[in-house]
């Protein structure tokens, strides 16, 4: 355990405490020159329109996200336990773009939705559902941005509940069904009355885990859109890497990542001890 | 049999589902594939066609024959093993450690394990910057697999100390008697058992490390760069080569699709089990 502890310590926690450390400097980029500044930066953080408004963009992408993944992966969930074991061979192609680099998804969904010779457009034309191939401006339109670059992450991860969803419907013991079935439970009933309650350890577990990734997203927005559309995609990863990298102002970003930091810690430490209790069951 | 299982006559209509669905599901990546086996001029062609008119590989050519693609390759290789590698190393003592003693410290460490996987990587990736100049590894592959390192190593151990925890401590105890020492135990008796579970770990570390991008953008400048990073430079770089872009994405994602798709009962175990328990 001690080299593991170790390594931790050296390369997360140490880290971690000299950009919390920053977050009370002024800091010039080059030449390394730092001011004590105290809480000057939160103060520049919190009263800066840039950094309320890429929390706030940060939490809708997140809940868009989480929401369009839950319900289309236990769609899909239901629709395999109703099929049954000859469904396995389709489950593992489902399952493949789990394997996909964030960076291609969304280079990928780029070229699908852009606006141009996007095939995305082509098709919904072709159906009739727009009168025009670029009528939807997805990825330039700022009222919209934000909905379209969550594409390529729900495409990318809704295996990934269905997969733990599926693996928990499998657990649910078979007598419960049938009783309830017995009793005059229909499909829509039983599914909100029984399925849902029981699965309730490992829905929580996915949506945690898929709540912090989607909150963390970096690289597929940034190849998408680069926070654009006038900032329309600008989430706190985003605006944190620009602060640091582009505007050269690290004292800012690492008060802006701290608060950041710190909530994600709350809304995880929260999330885990009072839902999730992982390894309750062991010892 | 499981009792949510439908039979009959609606079974037609839930295959004919099923298959509409994977068949959207499935149609970005094959789309991405199509476009790069198209000329250049028809990856952007208005209105946009499914499959190419003329099928060439010359995508793939010019995409292997960039500055710098063929070394990133190499270094996406390279890392993803390093990385692999320690955190296996760190983690699989680590986590037989916390199985076998029990002790509070050892709970207490899962937990923060647990907890670092939750942190924001920019919070972690900048000060690294500082950590490797100071060690001497700024942009090299070692340094790149250290970051790569601190994302699998908590899953690594979380997933490892559920296989263990599997292992009944009375094949442990028997080692013993015969004459083996902790360690030997581990290695000779306990290892063989888990290496299912050992397989999981490493293909979650390398398709970790493989995937990254942050951590690569921010640590590397030249020798180190890896693919990731390569193709979010390709964009920029030479603007609407699309036909290159596709050619690049593709070579980098179907080696790990076809990996996975040999090895799918272990990831499958790996993502249900890294999930419900960490």
């Amino acid at each position: 355990m001690a080299p593991a502890a170790v390594f931790l310590a050296a390369f997360v926690v140490w880290p971690l405490l000299t950009f919390v450390y920053d977050s009370f400097f002024e800091i010039e980029q080059f030449g390394g020159g730092r001011t004590f500044v105290g809480l000057d930066n939160y103060g520049a953080a919190l009263a800066s329109e840039a950094f309320t408004s890429a929390s706030v963009r940060t939490v809708i992408y997140t809940l868009i996200v989480v929401t369009a993944e839950f319900t289309a992966g236990l769609a899909v969930a239901l629709l395999f336990v109703a099929l049954g074991q000859r469904s396995a061979t389709f489950r593992t192609i489902f399952m493949y773009p789990l394997m996909i680099a964030p960076v291609v998804a969304g280079l990928l969904w780029r070229f699908l939705l852009i606006d141009n010779f996007g095939i995305l457009n082509q098709l919904l034309f072709e159906v009739g559902i727009i009168s025009s191939p670029d009528q939807i401006q997805w990825l330039s339109n700022p009222d919209i941005a934000l909905y379209a670059v969550a594409l390529p992450d729900i495409w990318l991860t809704t295996s990934f509940i269905t997969l733990v969803l599926f693996a928990g419907l499998q657990n649910i013991p078979g007598e419960v069904i049938e009783a309830a079935r017995i009793d005059g439970a229909r499909y829509p009933r039983m599914l909100i009355s029984i399925l849902v309650p029981l699965l309730r350890p490992v829905i929580a577990v996915a949506l945690i885990v898929r709540g912090i990734d989607a909150a963390r997203a970096f690289d597929i927005i940034l190849i998408q859109t680069d926070g654009g559309p006038q900032g329309s995609t600008t989430t706190l990863s985003l605006l944190i890497y620009r602060t640091m990298t582009r505007f050269g102002e690290p004292g800012l970003a690492s008060a802006m990542g701290t608060i950041y930091l710190v909530a994600m810690l709350v809304v995880a430490v929260i999330a885990v001890t009072a839902i999730w209790r992982p390894g309750s069951n062991k010892s | 049999m499981n009792p949510l299982e439908v039979r009959g006559k609606s079974r037609v209509m839930l295959w004919l589902l099923l298959a509409v669905t994977l068949a959207l599901y499935g149609f970005p990546f094959i789309y991405l594939l199509l476009t790069s086996f198209k000329l250049p001029i028809d990856a952007i062609a208005v209105p946009p066609a499914v499959l190419p008119d003329t099928w060439t590989f010359d995508n793939y050519i010019a995409a292997m024959s960039r500055e710098g693609v063929v070394p990133a390759l190499i270094n996406s290789v390279t890392t993803a093993v390093l990385s692999t590698v320690m955190s296996l190393v760190l983690a699989v003592p680590a986590a037989y450690a916390i199985t076998r003693f029990r002790t509070p410290s050892g709970r207490v460490f899962i937990f923060a394990a647990l907890i670092t996987r939750m942190v924001p990587t920019i919070a972690i990736g900048a000060p690294l910057i500082g950590v490797m100049r100071d060690l001497g590894i700024s942009d090299t592959t070692v340094g790149l697999a250290i970051a790569h390192t601190t994302i699998s190593l908590p899953l690594s151990i979380w997933l490892m100390a559920s296989f263990f925890e599997a292992v009944p401590d009375e094949l442990d105890e028997a080692a013993k008697v015969d004459g083996c020492s902790r360690l030997q135990a581990l290695r000779r008796v306990v290892l063989p058992v888990v290496s299912g579970g050992l397989a999981v770990t490493a293909i979650f570390a390398f398709l970790a490390s493989w995937n990254e991008f942050l951590f690569s953008l921010l640590l590397t400048s030249v020798r180190a760069q890896t693919t990731p990073v390569v193709i979010a430079n390709f964009q920029s770089q030479f603007g609407l080569d699309w036909g290159g872009m596709t050619a690049l994405a593709a070579l980098y994602s179907v080696p790990v699709i076809l990996l996975t798709l040999f090895l799918q009962r272990h990831i499958v175990a790996g993502l249900t089990l890294g999930a419900v328990k960490g």
